[in-house]
C-alpha cells in the first residue's frame, strides 16, 4: 500500500507541475460545458442526461490521451527497467498509475459539479439521478483508464498508446448500436458487452448491480492484462 | 529442429501466461454473467420514477403465466416539437423497465418518420402511438393517453397507467358489469360534463368493468318488484339528491343480504339509504371542514388516509385524493361481530363538522364553536359484512362489501382529472367492490418532467459560465503554474 501511495503522489506531482494537465482539464470542461449547455437548451429539462451520454463518448477519446504516457513514457525514457528492478511490485506500479488517473478523472468530474448547481438555480433537478449519473461516470472513468493503461503498457510510443486505447475502446461503444447489422437477437447479447447500455441505468437514477459488475469487471480485466504485459517483460 | 533454450523458456512462460490470462478473463466473465442474472437494483430517483408499481408487476406476472409473447411497439413523437425529446425518452425508459421486468414482453421503439412501413403495417397514423399485441389481441394507446399537462403546466407522463390498463384489457376474458343507479338525481355515466361520470366509465372500461345505468323501474316489468340484475358485480349509487322508493330500498337491502357489493357516494343533504340505517352508518348534518384544505377551495379538506388495501399505496406514495363538499359520516362506535369497518378517509385532528352556514370562500375555513361540531370527521369507510343470523347478510350467502363515502364529486370528470390519487382510488374502490383484491394498487402514478425556465438572458449567462469562464479559469491556473515553474 505504501508503494502505491508513494507512486500515486509522484504521478500526481509530475502531472500537476506541467501545464498539460490544466490544458487537459480545461479542454474537458469546455466540452462538458458545451454538452451541458446544448442539452438544457435542446430539451428545456433540468437534467444532465444529454450531457452524460455525450460526455461518456468523449471520455472514450479523451481518457486514453490521459493514460497514454504512463508506461509508454517510462519505456521511452528508459526508467521502466529501473521501476521493474525496484522493490515496487508490478501490482503496486499499476495501481499507483491507475489511481493517479482516477484522481485526475475525479477532478474533471468535480469541475462539472457547477452544472447541477446551475440546474438547481434555474429549476428543480432530481438530485438522486444526478448522484447516480456521477457514480456511472466515475465507473466509466475507471474502466476507460484501465483500458488506456493497458494500451500504454504495450508500446513505448505515446501517440500509438493513445490511439491504441481508443481503438481498444471503440468497439465497446459501436457494438451497442449494431442492431441494424446483426438483428435484435444478437444485439441483446452485444448489449451485455457494450458500454453505453450499462451507463443508461445510472443516468435514469437506477443503480443496477449488473451494471456496476460490468464496469468493475471491465476495469479489472484490463488492469490484469496490463499486469500480464508488464510481467511478460521479465521473461520475454 | 531443436528450439533454443531461450525460445523454449519464452514458450513455456508465454503458454502459461496465456492460459492463466484466459482463465482469469473467463472467470471474470462468468462472475459478470452471474451478476447479470441476479440483478439487484436501487432506484435512487426522487419518487422512484423508474420502479414499476406492484400492479404493473402483477400484471406482467399474469402475462408471463400465459407464456405468450407480448409485443409493445411505441412510435416516436413528431420531431421538432417542444417536448419531443422528453416524451420519447419517457416512453423509452418505460419500455426498458417493462422488458427488464418480464421475459415475455418484447419492446420496440420506432422512429415514426423513418420507419413508415412499420407504421403502415400496424395501421398507425399518428405520432406517439403505442401498440400492445399478444397473439390476435391488440390494444392501442394514443399519444394523448400517455401525456397530460399538470396543474402547473408541466408535462406529466402517464405511460405506466396506460400500459397497466391495456394489460388488464388483454388479460381479462370476462367483462364485469357494475350498475350505476339512476332516476334520483345521481351523476350520470353518459354525462361528459364536469359533473358526469363518463371519464370514470372509460377508466373502468379499461379494467374490463362495464359501468351501466340502472333504473329499477325501467329495468323491471310493470308492476313487478324491482331487483338488482343478476349479472351485477356491484351497484354504484353516485350522489342521489331525491329519495329512493321503498321498493328500491328493499331491492338494495335484498341485494346486500344476498352477498352483493355497493359503492354509495353521498353528498350533504343526501336522501336516506335504508341499508346504511340498518348498518348504523349515518350522515351527520353539516359539511366536513378542516384547517388543511386544497387552497383556494375551503370545501376541499385534505383527507388523511386510513389503513385499507384501496388507499395503502396512495398513502405511502403521498398521492392526494381530492374530495369536495363532503358529508360527514357517523360510523358505529362499536361494530357488531358480523361487520368490520375500515376508515378510508378522515379529517385531521383539526377537522370539524361545519354547521354555520356557508364555508368561508376564497380563504381558509373557520371553526365556530357556537355552530360547529369538533372533529376528527370520517369521510369514507369500507364495510365488510359476513353472513350471520343476526346480521344483514343471510347465512349461506357470500360476504357483502359496501363502500360508503361522504362525497360523490371525487369520481366526477372534474375531480378525476384534478386529484393525483382520484383515478387510482376509483379503480381500487371498484376492484375491492368486485373482489379483485389481488389487483389493489396504484394504477401508475404520473411522473412529471422537470422543466427549466430559461430566458434568453439566462441562457447567455449559463453559456458564458460553463463554456467559457470555467475552462478559462482552469487554463489560467495552468498558465500560472507554468510561469511559476519557469521563474524558479
Amino acid at each position: 500500500m505504501r508503494a502505491v501511495w508513494t507512486l500515486l503522489k509522484k504521478e500526481l506531482k509530475v502531472t500537476f507541475v506541467t501545464p498539460l494537465a490544466y490544458v487537459f482539464l480545461g479542454v474537458f470542461l469546455f466540452l462538458a460545458g458545451l454538452f451541458f449547455y446544448m442539452g438544457i437548451v435542446m430539451t428545456g429539462e433540468a437534467s444532465l442526461r444529454v450531457m452524460m451520454g455525450n460526455l461518456a463518448i468523449s471520455l472514450l477519446f479523451v481518457l486514453p490521451m490521459l493514460t497514454m504516457r504512463h508506461f509508454a513514457e517510462e519505456q521511452k525514457a528508459g526508467t521502466f527497467e529501473l521501476l521493474m528492478t525496484s522493490p515496487i511490485s508490478p501490482v503496486a506500479l499499476i495501481l499507483g498509475k491507475w489511481l493517479s488517473s482516477m484522481v485526475m478523472c475525479s477532478l474533471m468530474l468535480i469541475g462539472t459539479l457547477v452544472f447541477p448547481i446551475v440546474l438547481e438555480v434555474y429549476g428543480d433537478p432530481d438530485w438522486g439521478i444526478i448522484f447516480t449519473s456521477y457514480i456511472g461516470l466515475f465507473l466509466v472513468c475507471g474502466a476507460f483508464t484501465a483500458a488506456g493503461l493497458f494500451a500504454s503498457s504495450l508500446t513505448n510510443d505515446q501517440v500509438a498508446a493513445g490511439m491504441g486505447g481508443i481503438v481498444l475502446l471503440l468497439p465497446f461503444w459501436l457494438i451497442g448500436n449494431a442492431d441494424a447489422l446483426v438483428g435484435d437477437g444478437l444485439q441483446d447479447w452485444l448489449d451485455k458487452l457494450a458500454l453505453l447500455p450499462h451507463l443508461r441505468g445510472f443516468t435514469r437514477g437506477v443503480v443496477d448491480s449488473a451494471d456496476v459488475a460490468y464496469f468493475v469487471a471491465f476495469a479489472f480485466v484490463f488492469l490484469f492484462l496490463t499486469y500480464r504485459t508488464l510481467e511478460s517483460r521479465r521473461w520475454r | 529442429m531443436a528450439l533454443s533454450r531461450d525460445v523454449q523458456r519464452a514458450l513455456a512462460y508465454g503458454g502459461n501466461a496465456t492460459v492463466v490470462t484466459a482463465l482469469v478473463v473467463l472467470l471474470v466473465g462468468a462472475l459478470y454473467g452471474v451478476a447479470d442474472r441476479n440483478r439487484v437494483t436501487a432506484d435512487l430517483s426522487e419518487g422512484q420514477e423508474n420502479t414499476l408499481q406492484i400492479d404493473t408487476l402483477n400484471k406482467l406476472e399474469l402475462l408471463e403465466g400465459d407464456e405468450q409473447l407480448v409485443t409493445v411497439t411505441a412510435f416516436s413523437h413528431q420531431e421538432g416539437k417542444r417536448d419531443t425529446y422528453v416524451k420519447d425518452r419517457e416512453v423509452k425508459d418505460l419500455l426498458v423497465e417493462l422488458e427488464r421486468a418480464s421475459s415475455v414482453v418484447n419492446t420496440e421503439f420506432i422512429e415514426f418518420d423513418r420507419e413508415r412501413l412499420t407504421a403502415e403495417k400496424l395501421g398507425v397514423t399518428e405520432y406517439g402511438h403505442v401498440v400492445i399485441q399478444r397473439g390476435e389481441e391488440r390494444v392501442d394507446i394514443r399519444a394523448r393517453e400517455l401525456f397530460r399537462k399538470g396543474p402547473d403546466g408541466e408535462v406529466q407522463f402517464l405511460g405506466e397507467g396506460a400500459f397497466n390498463r391495456a394489460a388488464a384489457q388483454i388479460l381479462s376474458d370476462r367483462q364485469r358489469v357494475i350498475y350505476s343507479l339512476q332516476g334520483h338525481g345521481e351523476k350520470s355515466v353518459s354525462d361528459s360534463g364536469p359533473q358526469g361520470l363518463s371519464d370514470l366509465s372509460s377508466l373502468l372500461d379499461k379494467e374490463n368493468y362495464r359501468l351501466k345505468p340502472l333504473d329499477f323501474f325501467q329495468a323491471s316489468e310493470p308492476g313487478a318488484i324491482p331487483i338488482v340484475p343478476l349479472d351485477a358485480a356491484g351497484v354504484l349509487i353516485a350522489g342521489p339528491t331525491g329519495p329512493l322508493t321503498d321498493a328500491e330500498q328493499d331491492a338494495l337491502v335484498g341485494y346486500v343480504a344476498g352477498g352483493g357489493a355497493l359503492l354509495i357516494a353521498l353528498d350533504p343533504r343526501a336522501p336516506e339509504i335504508d341499508i346504511l340505517d340498518d348498518l348504523n352508518v349515518r350522515i351527520a348534518t353539516g359539511v366536513a371542514a378542516d384547517k388543511r384544505v386544497y387552497y383556494p377551495h375551503p370545501d376541499r379538506p385534505v383527507p388523511q388516509y386510513g389503513r385499507h388495501g384501496t388507499v395503502d399505496e396512495l398513502r405511502e406514495q403521498k398521492l392526494a385524493t381530492v374530495l369536495a363538499h363532503i358529508a360527514p359520516l357517523r360510523l358505529p362506535a362499536t361494530a357488531p361481530e358480523w361487520m368490520t369497518v375500515d376508515v378510508l378517509f378522515k379529517s385531521s385532528r383539526d377537522g370539524w363538522i361545519d354547521r354555520g352556514g356557508e364555508l368561508e370562500v376564497g380563504g381558509l375555513a373557520r371553526y365556530e364553536p357556537e355552530f360547529d361540531l369538533p372533529g376528527p370527521v370520517d369521510y369514507g369507510a369500507a364495510l365488510t359484512l359476513t353472513p350471520d343470523e343476526n346480521g344483514v347478510v343471510e347465512p349461506g350467502n357470500r360476504v357483502a362489501r359496501i363502500m360508503v363515502l361522504g362525497d360523490s364529486d371525487w369520481m366526477s370528470n372534474e375531480l378525476l382529472a384534478t386529484g393525483p390519487g382520484n383515478g387510482s382510488f376509483a379503480v381500487n374502490a371498484f376492484r375491492w367492490m368486485v373482489w379483485d383484491d389481488a389487483r389493489l394498487s396504484l394504477i401508475g402514478a404520473p411522473t412529471a418532467v422537470r422543466r427549466l425556465a430559461l430566458t434568453e438572458e439566462d441562457q447567455g449567462r449559463i453559456r458564458f459560465l460553463v463554456v467559457f469562464l470555467l475552462p478559462l479559469l482552469i487554463l489560467i491556473s495552468g498558465a500560472a503554474v507554468w510561469a511559476s515553474r519557469r521563474g524558479r
